[in-house]
């Protein structure tokens, strides 16, 4: 046994040597290596976790604002069919009022002319009537003129 | 380990180069210090430099962490045990690999002190020094041990070796029992045997045909050196898996 050992050169004091040497890299590479590499690991993980939560919710808060644009655009054509339907209908309205006015009017310019016309003719004829009267009253002045000569 | 011109020289054990304060100093002890502070070294930086959104070399260094991490959880069948056990399982392997990545580099085994007519090398891969091989299966067998105890109780534990309830059961308990103490020889004998004979292999073929077959022969030794790096990573896994397993169950 103990050529045995000699023949590989085995010595406690060695042996307890590179045991201490594994423990130092061990607790070395724990220390810089291990812990710090999974730290990173966890947390990017954790870090992945939240952001795909925060995509979640800002698909969905997306999809709240779409249906509330939505809704708001729908009331808005609404709101504006209505508009336009008030406003044709009171164009219709004062279309007509304008209509019956411009009738109204254009009646008693009518009927504005046509009694100045009439006016007219009546003074004429009168006019006519005493023109034919001093005509005739002057016709027998000449004859009875003429007859008396 | 030389190549002089009478031929070949294996030593089988890591060569004496002085000691301090009565402390023997070898050279595989130094290579261990010098591969340390390679790794502590790197590990400081690269622990640093960590960024949220990572580069490439993060990235692959995080893909496998979480590689292994899952599938210790598949071995051992919890996550949290998983992630308990991934410091010892991953420091082993990363301590063994880059020690045998390194074990051919240029200065290992060629630089070295001629002391009374003897050349001894610096710096000597720790994984071709038993007590290097030793020390680390003697880790890895106590934390397979207690890991047992602690997760099943002493008696249950022990119970998985004496076991007094009939015959076949206490010859299949002592079995196990020497297997168990059998780990600690197969362990380091493997990782050493394996890089050693690697070396001895590589010097042999560089006494045969010096320009063309080490280098190729090299590279296969550090292929088997990752490999041996991993096979003692996983069987302190399947061990400790072994281990914490209810004797019941176990069958």
């Amino acid at each position: 046994m103990q050529q045995l050992l000699s023949a590989f050169g085995i010595d406690w004091r060695l042996l307890i040597a590179q045991a201490v040497n594994f423990a130092l890299v061990l607790v070395a590479l724990w220390y810089f290596l291990y812990k710090p590499v999974l730290a990173m690991m966890a947390r990017r993980q954790e870090l992945i976790a939240k952001g795909v939560v925060a995509a979640q919710e800002a698909e969905e808060k997306l999809a709240h604002t779409d249906t509330a644009v939505m809704e708001r655009l729908q009331a808005a054509e609404t709101e504006a069919d209505t508009i336009v339907a008030h406003a044709r209908e009171s164009a219709q309205s004062e279309k007509a009022r304008l209509l019956k006015e411009a009738e109204a009017r254009a009646a008693a310019v009518a009927a504005d002319a046509e009694a100045r016309a009439s006016e007219v003719a009546s003074r004429a004829r009168r006019e006519s009537e005493r023109d034919i009267a001093r005509l005739s009253i002057l016709a027998a002045e000449k004859i009875l003129k003429e007859k008396y000569d | 380990m030389r190549d002089m011109h009478e031929g070949i020289t294996v030593v089988l054990k890591a060569e004496h180069l002085g000691s301090v304060l009565g402390f023997p100093i070898t050279n595989s002890l130094l290579m261990a210090w010098a591969v340390m502070l390679l790794i502590i070294g790197a590990a400081y930086f690269f622990g640093r430099s960590l960024t949220l959104v990572p580069g490439k070399f993060q990235a692959a260094i995080e893909w496998a962490f979480e590689g292994a991490i899952a599938y210790m959880t598949e071995v051992l069948g919890s996550e949290r045990l998983a992630r308990r056990f991934f410091p010892l399982v991953a420091s082993i392997f990363i301590f063994i690999a880059v020690i045998n990545e390194l074990e051919f580099f240029p200065g290992v085994g060629s630089i070295g002190l001629v002391h009374a007519a003897e050349f001894l090398p610096v710096l000597r891969a720790p994984t071709t020094d038993l007590n290097f091989t030793l020390a680390l299966a003697m880790i890895s067998f106590f934390t397979i041990e207690v890991t047992g105890i602690a997760t099943l109780g002493f008696f249950k534990y022990a119970g998985k070796y004496v076991n007094l309830k009939s015959p076949i059961g206490f010859t299949v308990g002592l079995i196990e029992l020497v297997s168990n103490l059998g780990r600690l020889i197969s362990f380091s004998f493997r990782l050493f045997g394996n890089i050693f004979a690697g070396e001895v292999m590589v010097l042999v073929a560089g006494y045969f045909l010096p320009y063309f077959l080490p280098a190729p022969l090299m590279g296969f030794e550090m292929f088997i050196g990752l490999i041996q790096a991993l096979v003692f990573a996983m069987l302190t896994l399947f061990f400790i898996k072994l281990a914490i397993m209810d004797p019941h169950e176990a069958h």
